[in-house]
């Protein structure tokens, strides 16, 4: 300590201090003005400006782990373990909050940069940070003072989803089954909910997430987080390399097909041999997290599991076929996969050989496939950050340059620094937690001869960075050949691995990632806001310990998700809501516009058959991603989306209306209770066989369950008599349907009353509603 | 024209941001037709990667700082001094010919402190005008939810950074024969003559529509359902003035990757169904071979700037553009080891457009290329008292350019520039 601080020496300060009781700490009124300030710690000194800047420098591994005033990240501890870790931080905070240097609050000093402080101003004296902060310091030396302020949040506020209306159980199955399984519910799942209510859904969700429908589901809501369909060029040479699998993976070029007489037809059946190949060999991560859902495996496999999965098709391309072949089911099958361990790779010369002291490939879940080291490759000068990056942001859940620190002269220092990353605070503080995790990626260095993906540096790996390890553990030198396994273990041993997998699971229902804590502390919606994220924090850390209990299966972060109050929110009480209301719930509920796969799915489920046309390029114009390139899904229609949405609910009434009624009863599924020849305000009787027609649909279509002479069902009806009485009274009109959409039906479906139109102007109405669009 | 736009635009209450409501919903789509937005239209154009400014609007001819020009090769035009490239471009546009036809419109800021020097935060930062936040929307969503939100393709992106703020949505169409497959949403294979409905079924589903929607939004329902409701129903009334776009869409697609992203654009614009667009090209991340890639790129940039003017010009828009061309950091004054130079946190910006006096260079960067404070009232450096120019200067003073400063959207992601720090009469 700089012999220039004075110290005052607060009693306070010595003796013990009432214990916060973790992060959402109540006021004691025993304790009185001490209690205040611990309060006051827990609830805005802390969450707004310790984790949020001091963490960053001070902490282990951190740019200050050096200094006396070293802190804990919250969120590297265990959920139990919390509250002492929020207390020794306070304590640290404490200590400090009595000092003082040139007749200032030390601690505020140091905020502003003053004193020398390695991380320079990291608070502006008139920010809301900086207030808080010496609030803080005053609640601590004149304890017995009245708070200026209390926090932000306060502990008697109502629950959090007061006032808000839950789906019925029903509506709750519908969103599952076609969220996870792409299909509707069966009678008798719904015979089961309407007997047993919402406590039967944790078994029928136990059937739903068997299904293969959901595994597909699961492959592609994985894909959006790691991209790793996105792998440049053709996998069979970015995937496998010229230098350990020179030999093999090109074997569908001599692959015989010569049973095959007609030449077009045999390249064809070679260029299907060659694409399915390609694509088996990217879907290989997805499968990974296939097989380990599937089979109730420990998550932790993402990045802990010592194989791979291959099917008969890579399997050539790895030169293992004839040792696996017996293993799977249909060797001819492209896309059937098993777990396998690669043996050491070895290359066209020996300096391209793989160390390894077990002989074998020293796999590390996704984080050692060929196909994640390609999607994220690196440069001579990237070194490997690019994979530090992403392995935070897949993994732990942190995104290091999400809120890049800004530097006053970036420039300056990077010319003043001989090496910025590890001399310059500004740099450091990011630099030493990315670069020992791209150091543990050091051997998978080789970015140029046809994208190898393993090889060593020549020169050694660099030495102006910050050594291989993970946030304050070097990597032992004997562990090298498998460092990827080390951070592995060490990933699925930290609590921020459980959240994240929490976080990927409500990605997945919900198309959107967990809120991020708010930053503006002079946002008037500060506090609303703060307590969305809060409930959402809690919501995932109840989920994570429960996910944890069941040794990390995945199923029970999604089913907790489905059945939380989050995912069930399906409107308000009443429309009385405060702006700081509205506020706190903006993220609640899913209202998730379907992507276009998911959309293909519903259509073929509610009509019995995929509109077939959300693909390629329109799948891209509606918001799809190529994992390349664009790589987020739009969340929100643009009007080229609406376009799309017109033309899609045209287009899919047009074949599926006429072609419904053409079967006989009791094959249709949209309109088994009617016939054409049922008009509107002929009598009571067929106005209620409408009625009851369009319950079904709307049923059916949107998933709603109304009552016959409910005003959705009037409003449906009053489209239906109108368009029959607008063709009637026009005269005239073709008594058959448009030429296009009567095509491919079952059996002739006259319209001299012009129903069949109407109905079918009915489905294009509810196919354009957010009932269906929407999830 | 302009009046009747955003009179219709309060009538129908579609801005995406203020729900629709009750009646007002079925109004619009009892018939009435989207005015077309008339400009004007905002081009940001991005070299994604980080362009070398020293080969373009802001020359070094000394300290090594490039390996293909001297001091005495800079080039000048009017007040403008660039580096030559006619000898060196791979292709593309050179410098010489740049100026030569557009010097006298073109704006330069030189000497923008980008304060961080990553890819990710620096594009955010060159996009939002906010370093630290992912919830500010792009300059270019911002106009758009501001002068167009019921526009069906308000804010087209082709690529970087494009948040939107949940103001607007954001609308992504990659390709030239996408536009023609949505023109014409309600007939079977886009053919007019084939429409599905007939012409009293569509407006009996639009009404039917429109009166659900007011049912809806007068329902308590959650923040986030009201918010996509109410964008839902937009989008698909909005996009029937898609129809507009299909006489602007060329009938050969151009081969440059900037010219086929500026025709959709461009089309958009002239059917006024389109506010703003980000352009992008990328592979400027020159750490290898630094002079080779940017005499390839940047004569590339330049062609396509040139291209979207010119066809600007052929489709009468031109004096309603507004076209910012920019990137997310420079590259250092010095090359690496693989002849590569690294990220500089220190760059240029362009812009050329109605409203914006030309043939001036404002800001410098000093022989080691590191920026010179500025004086934001007198647009001149001030070593002594001057400030760093950040993104946010920028972005204060475009968004007091496009008159959308005091909107509530903007007002909703404010930028805190005080007013001493302002730029004063930067548009001339």
């Amino acid at each position: 300590m700089n012999a220039r601080y004075v110290i005052c020496t607060l009693s306070a300060v010595m003796v013990g201090v009432a214990v916060a009781r973790g992060v959402h700490a109540e006021p004691c009124p025993a304790a009185g003005g001490r209690a205040a300030a611990d309060v006051w710690f827990a609830e805005e000194v802390w969450p707004k400006v310790a984790s949020l800047e001091c963490l960053k420098c001070h902490k282990q591994g951190g740019d200050a782990e050096d200094t006396q005033f070293v802190l804990t990240d919250l969120s590297r501890a265990r959920p139990s373990e919390r509250g002492k870790r929020l207390q020794s931080n306070r304590d640290a905070f404490l200590k400090l909050a009595p000092l003082r240097a040139n007749d200032q609050p030390l601690l505020l000093s140091k905020a502003v940069g003053e004193l020398d402080h390695g991380g320079n101003q990291v608070l502006k004296p008139d920010s809301a940070g900086y207030r808080i902060l010496a609030e803080f310091v005053r609640r601590v030396n004149v304890p017995s003072s009245t708070p200026a302020r209390p926090p932000a949040v306060t502990a008697d506020a109502a629950p959090f989803f007061d006032g808000v209306l839950m789906l019925d159980d029903r509506r709750l199955l519908r969103r599952a089954t076609l969220s996870l399984a792409g299909r509707l519910p069966t009678e008798s799942e719904l015979d089961v909910v309407a007997a047993q209510g919402l406590k039967a859904m944790p078994e029928l969700l136990d059937g739903i997430l068997r299904e293969e429908a959901f595994y597909e589901r699961l492959r592609e809501g994985f894909n959006d987080i790691f991209l790793t369909l996105g792998v440049d060029g053709n996998p069979d040479r970015s995937v496998l390399s010229y230098e350990h699998f020179e030999k093999t993976r090109g074997w569908y070029q001599r692959h015989d097909l010569s049973h095959i007489e007609d030449e077009k037809a045999r390249r064809q059946a070679g260029y299907k041999l060659a694409n399915e190949y390609r694509k088996a060999l990217l879907d290989e991560p997805m499968r990974l997290i296939d097989h380990i859902v599937r089979h109730d495996r420990p998550f932790t496999e993402i990045v802990t599991a010592d194989y791979i999965m291959v099917s008969p098709y890579t399997a050539r391309g790895y030169g293992i076929f004839d040792e696996v072949k017996d293993r799977f089911k249909d060797p001819d099958d492209p896309f059937e996969y098993v777990p396998v361990r690669l043996k050491a790779l070895v290359g066209r010369n020996r300096s391209e050989d793989q160390e390894s002291a077990t002989g074998f490939y020293p796999h590390a879940g996704l984080l050692s496939t060929f196909q994640y080291l390609s999607r994220y490759p690196t440069t001579e000068t990237n070194r490997n950050r690019l994979r530090a990056r992403m392995y935070y942001q897949h993994f732990l859940g942190v995104d290091v340059l999400e809120l890049a620190a800004r530097v006053a002269d970036a420039a300056a220092v990077t010319a003043k620094f001989e090496v910025p990353t590890m001399q310059a605070s500004e740099c450091v503080v990011c630099h030493k937690t990315v670069d020992p995790v791209a150091g543990l990626f050091q051997d998978y260095w080789r970015f140029d001869n046809n994208f190898a993906i393993y090889g060593r540096r020549k020169e050694g790996w660099f030495s102006d960075m910050f050594s291989a390890g993970f946030e304050g553990d070097d990597l032992p030198t004997d562990q090298r050949w498998r460092a990827l396994q080390w951070l592995g273990e060490r990933t699925a041993d930290d609590p921020r691995f459980a959240a994240t997998m929490v976080g990927h699971a409500y990605y997945l229902l919900k198309g959107r990632h967990p809120l991020l804590p708010p930053a503006d502390l002079d946002d008037p919606r500060y506090a609303a806001k703060l307590r969305a994220y809060r409930e959402q924090q809690r919501q995932i850390e109840v989920i994570a310990s429960h996910f944890v209990d069941a040794d990390f299966n995945f199923k029970v972060a999604l089913k907790e998700w489905v059945l939380s109050d989050d995912y069930r929110a399906r409107r308000l009480e009443t429309e009385s809501g405060t702006p700081e209301r509205m506020a706190a719930l903006d993220d609640i509920g899913v209202v998730r516009m379907l992507s276009p796969e998911q959309l293909e799915r519903k259509i073929a489920a509610v009509f019995g058959q995929p509109w077939g046309r959300l693909t390629g390029q329109t799948a891209m114009l509606y918001g799809g991603i190529d994992s390349k390139q664009v790589t987020e899904r739009a969340t929100d229609p643009s009007g080229a989306m609406g376009a799309v949405q017109r033309t899609l609910a045209n287009d899919v009434a047009c074949r599926n209306v006429a072609l419904d009624f053409s079967r006989p009863k009791d094959r249709r599924i949209l309109f088994p209770g009617i016939e054409p020849n049922v008009l509107p305000a002929v009598s009571a009787e067929s106005d209620a066989r409408i009625r009851d027609a369009i319950v079904h649909l709307h049923q059916r279509v949107l998933g709603r369950y109304d009552n016959a002479n409910s005003p959705e069902v009037d409003r449906t009806f009053a489209l239906f008599a109108g368009v029959v009485a607008d063709a009637e009274s026009r005269q005239g009109f073709d008594p058959r349907e448009a030429w296009s959409c009567r095509q491919g039906l079952e059996s002739p479906v006259p319209d001299p009353h012009y129903t069949v139109r109407a109905w079918r102007a009915v489905v294009t109405y509810l196919l354009r509603r957010p009932e269906f669009l929407y999830e | 024209m302009r009046r009747d736009f955003f009179k219709w635009c309060a009538f129908a209450g579609l801005g995406l941001a203020a729900p629709v409501r009750g009646q007002r919903a079925g109004r619009a789509a009892d018939g009435l037709d989207l005015p077309a937005y008339d400009g004007p239209y905002y081009v940001v154009i991005n070299a994604s990667g980080g362009w070398d400014t020293t080969y373009l609007m802001d020359p070094k001819g000394v300290g090594g700082i490039n390996r293909l020009y001297r001091e005495g090769d800079i080039v000048t035009h009017g007040n403008h001094r660039f580096a030559p490239t006619a000898k060196s471009q791979q292709g593309g546009l050179s410098n010489e010919d740049f100026y030569a036809e557009f010097g006298g419109e073109l704006l330069v800021f030189n000497g923008l402190d980008y304060a961080v020097n990553n890819h990710s935060p620096c594009s955010r930062y060159m996009a939002t005008g906010k370093l630290d936040s992912l919830a500010y929307p792009t300059f270019a969503a911002l106009v758009a939810a501001c002068q167009g939100p019921s526009c069906p393709l308000s804010f087209l992106t082709f690529g970087n950074y494009s948040a939107t703020g949940n103001l607007v949505a954001m609308s992504r169409v990659p390709y030239l024969p996408s536009l023609k497959r949505i023109a014409n949403a309600d007939a079977i294979s886009g053919n007019q003559r084939a429409p599905y409905h007939d012409d009293f079924a569509l407006a009996r589903i639009e009404g039917a529509l429109s009166e659900h929607r007011g049912a809806r939004a007068s329902q308590p329902l959650l923040p986030r359902q009201e918010r996509a409701e109410s964008m839902l129903y937009a989008a698909q009334v909005n996009s029937k003035a898609l129809a507009r776009v299909t006489p602007h869409i060329p009938q050969d697609i151009p081969k440059q990757r900037l010219a086929r992203q500026a025709e959709i654009a461009l089309a958009s614009f002239k059917a006024g169904v389109c506010v703003s667009a980000n352009l992008s090209i990328g592979q400027f991340d020159s750490h290898a071979n630094n002079d080779a890639d940017q005499m390839k790129l940047i004569p590339e940039l330049l062609e396509g700037i040139a291209y979207v003017l010119h066809r600007a010009e052929d489709l009468r828009i031109r004096d309603k553009l507004v076209v910012i061309a920019q990137s997310e950091m420079g590259r250092t004054p010095t090359y690496n080891q693989g002849d590569g130079k690294d990220h500089w946190s220190i760059g240029s910006i362009m812009f050329l457009g109605p409203g914006i006096k030309g043939d001036r260079v404002i800001g410098a960067t000093d022989e080691g290329q590191f920026a010179i404070p500025f004086d934001p009232h007198q647009l001149a450096c001030d070593q002594d008292a001057g400030i760093r120019v950040r993104p946010e200067h920028l972005h204060e003073a475009l968004r007091q350019f496009a008159g959308i400063a005091d909107h509530p959207h903007s007002r909703q992601f404010p930028l805190g520039i005080k007013p001493e720090e302002q730029l004063r009469g930067l548009w001339g």
